[in-house]
């Protein structure tokens, strides 16, 4: 699903920063990986890239098998549109919609009706018990509830790619594990995760830890995430 | 369609931002408008203070000969006739209405009453010529001078010589030197000069038995400068020392007078005024322009989060950068216009209040606020335009900055 070949990336400022040196990852269609680094080890870069918000120097990028190249930036906005779907730390929700419309908004840049629109995001609230609160917004929901708005926004347009950056950064440890769970039950479904994180507990719940230092990958950690407690402590 | 539900569902939820945005606008729009119907009053206010001298008016009057000239002697006086009338009418282009003028003087009386009284035998164009202006009643009139009608136009100092307060002089006869005239008009008083009356050219004519007369009045037109009325004056002279046989270079044989003085004076401080309102109308534009950018600017720099989430959620920066603008043309638009009207309201009603006051009184300075249509709508539609470009320019960094930054942006 996903493949990166030699992939470099230097920020060109007062002092150029070489933040990836030739990266090669490999992602399967269907796995659930995490990628773990200290602050300024290229993580971020890295899941900017993945997420085609970001553009890089050298090397190949693979998508569901398209080259991901100089791409134009309407071609980059549709593939990100239809195939990758975004959760953020601080959530990203647009102040003024409502939950319902947050979560529809991604189907608006795919130019489907508004009717079908409400009608898919409420099913997406729904599944994440969040029907009541459709009407609601971003600014009278808790943390957990907006990340689960904004997951129900990734998941909307049924995308083959979730990239996750700190999805559970900004919310406590027993809401952490709530969104954790659901993201492994997203995962079940069959579609591709890829999770930014600097938290061990939450990259044991999935299935490969990318170990990213200094720009380079450091140590690939093989782990068996159904043979932890779930309940256990995230933090 | 849900292209403008997405525009207006965006305006309606962020009212705050709407109001304020528009406000900026409509009151940059009404300050505009306000000033300028305010520059304008004082234009008006300027010019009909002015417009007693508004026109050029030149007057020829008779004097002696001190050169000899052709057989004839010193002190000869030269007094003019119908034929000059038709020569200045017919024959010299820059001439537009003739007056001839006679005069007489007396006392008029009306029963126990009496006032001096100097009674011009004018035609009905005397009072285009010279402006004069009526407080009753009517100036002569063409049939009035057709007919030789003994009907009189006093002026107001006469009226209040000649009748109580109150009491309106309209077709009472008062008698001027044993003849008993109609009043049928109360003119304002000409400058310092007290005391004139008039009446029909041809009943004056008629009476005193003239057909020299000793003053002529008419109005040019299209002679702008200095050195086109030197010309002008020449011109006459010779012609008139031609058909009266005197020395063209005989100053004293008759005088011609014109306005030109003053009117090329009334004529500069016109032009003065009217670039000093454009200035400042100019100097408001640009300053309406420079509060509606800036608002605009600053709405789209707070929008650059928004830009960002709609840019990671597939949104095309043509399409972000289309609703914005949209956005900015509808705001800008209807409090455009909303402070357009405002404006025009407050410049209306303003002028009212001061016509208001100004009535009645003898002396009025006539500030009315007035505004050409044209320039409040030229001035708004380039507010219209400057806001949305300022929001156009702004927005079209924003939606090139990468979404990550976008959506860090603080």
């Amino acid at each position: 699903m996903i493949r990166l070949e030699k992939i470099n990336k230097t920020y060109f400022g007062a002092q150029p920063l070489h933040v990836l040196k030739g990266i090669d990852l490999h992602v399967e269609e269907g796995e659930m990986v995490s990628i773990m680094g200290a602050s300024g080890s290229g993580k971020s870069t890295l899941l900017n890239i993945l997420g085609i918000l970001d553009n890089y120097d050298s090397g190949d990028y693979y998508l569901n098998g398209r080259l991901v190249k100089d791409l134009s930036e309407n071609q980059a906005a549709d593939m990100r549109n239809r195939t990758i779907g975004f959760i953020f730390q601080s959530f990203n929700l647009i102040p003024f919609k409502t939950a319902m419309e947050n979560v529809a908004l991604p189907l608006y840049y795919q130019n489907v009706s508004r009717k079908k629109r409400n009608q898919l995001a409420m099913e997406y609230l729904e599944r994440f018990g969040l029907k009541e609160w459709a009407d609601h917004y971003p600014n009278e929901l808790s943390g957990g509830q907006k990340q689960r708005v904004s997951m129900a926004r990734a998941l909307v347009t049924q995308p083959k790619v979730i990239l996750a950056d700190e999805p559970t950064g900004a919310l406590d440890s027993k809401t952490s594990a709530e969104v954790m769970q659901i993201l492994r039950d997203v995962h079940q479904t069959g579609i591709t995760m890829v999770i930014v994180t600097h938290e061990r507990g939450i990259a044991i719940r999935t299935d490969k830890i990318i170990h990213l230092k200094d720009g380079v990958i450091e140590d690939i950690e093989i782990n068996n995430p159904d043979a932890i407690d779930l309940n256990s402590e995230i933090k | 369609m849900d292209f403008w539900q997405e525009i207006f569902m965006a305006l309606s939820r962020n009212k705050l931002r709407t109001f304020l945005t528009g406000f900026a606008i409509s009151w940059g729009i009404f300050i505009l408008i306000v000033l300028l119907a305010a520059g304008n009053g004082l234009v008006n206010a300027v010019s009909s203070d002015f417009s007693d001298q508004s026109t050029n008016v030149y007057m020829i009057y008779s004097g002696e000969t001190s050169k000899p000239f052709k057989g004839h002697g010193v002190n000869r006086s030269i007094m003019f006739n119908d034929k000059d009338i038709r020569f200045l009418e017919t024959e010299v282009k820059n001439v537009g209405k003739v007056s001839p003028r006679i005069y007489r003087d007396g006392f008029a009386t009306f029963n126990d009453k009496s006032s001096s009284i100097f009674v011009s035998g004018v035609r009905p164009v005397f009072r285009d010529i010279n402006n004069v202006k009526m407080l009753e009643g009517r100036f002569i009139n063409e049939l009035d001078e057709k007919n030789s009608e003994k009907v009189i136009v006093i002026d107001e100092s006469v009226r209040d010589k000649l009748f109580d307060e109150g009491f309106s002089p309209l077709g009472q006869f008062v008698f001027v030197s044993g003849v008993a005239y109609r009043i049928v008009g109360v003119s304002k008083k000409m400058g310092d000069s007290n005391g004139n009356g008039y009446v029909p050219f041809s009943t004056l004519k008629t009476i005193t038995r003239q057909s020299q007369y000793w003053m002529l009045h008419f109005s040019v037109i299209g002679l702008e400068t200095k050195e086109d009325n030197e010309v002008f004056t020449e011109y006459l002279r010779t012609q008139l020392a031609h058909f009266h046989e005197f020395d063209p270079d005989d100053t004293s044989a008759v005088y011609i007078r014109s306005r030109q003085e003053e009117y090329l004076q009334t004529m500069k401080i016109f032009k003065t005024l009217q670039l000093f309102i454009w200035i400042i109308g100019f100097a408001m534009l640009i300053s309406g322009i420079v509060g509606v950018s800036n608002i605009m600017r600053i709405t789209v720099k707070e929008r650059t989060n928004e830009i960002g989430i709609r840019k990671a959620l597939g949104a095309k920066s043509r399409s972000i950068l289309a609703s914005i603008v949209t956005e900015s043309l509808i705001i800008t638009t209807i409090f455009g216009y909303i402070g357009m009207w405002l404006g025009m309201v407050v410049a209306e009603i303003g002028g009212g209040i001061l016509e208001k006051i100004q009535e009645g009184k003898s002396v009025t300075l006539n500030i009315v606020p007035t505004i050409d249509i044209r320039i409040v709508l030229m001035a708004t539609a380039l507010l219209i335009v400057c806001g949305v470009l300022a929001g156009f320019f702004p927005a079209r960094n924003a939606v090139k900055i990468k979404p990550i930054e976008a959506m860090n942006y603080r």
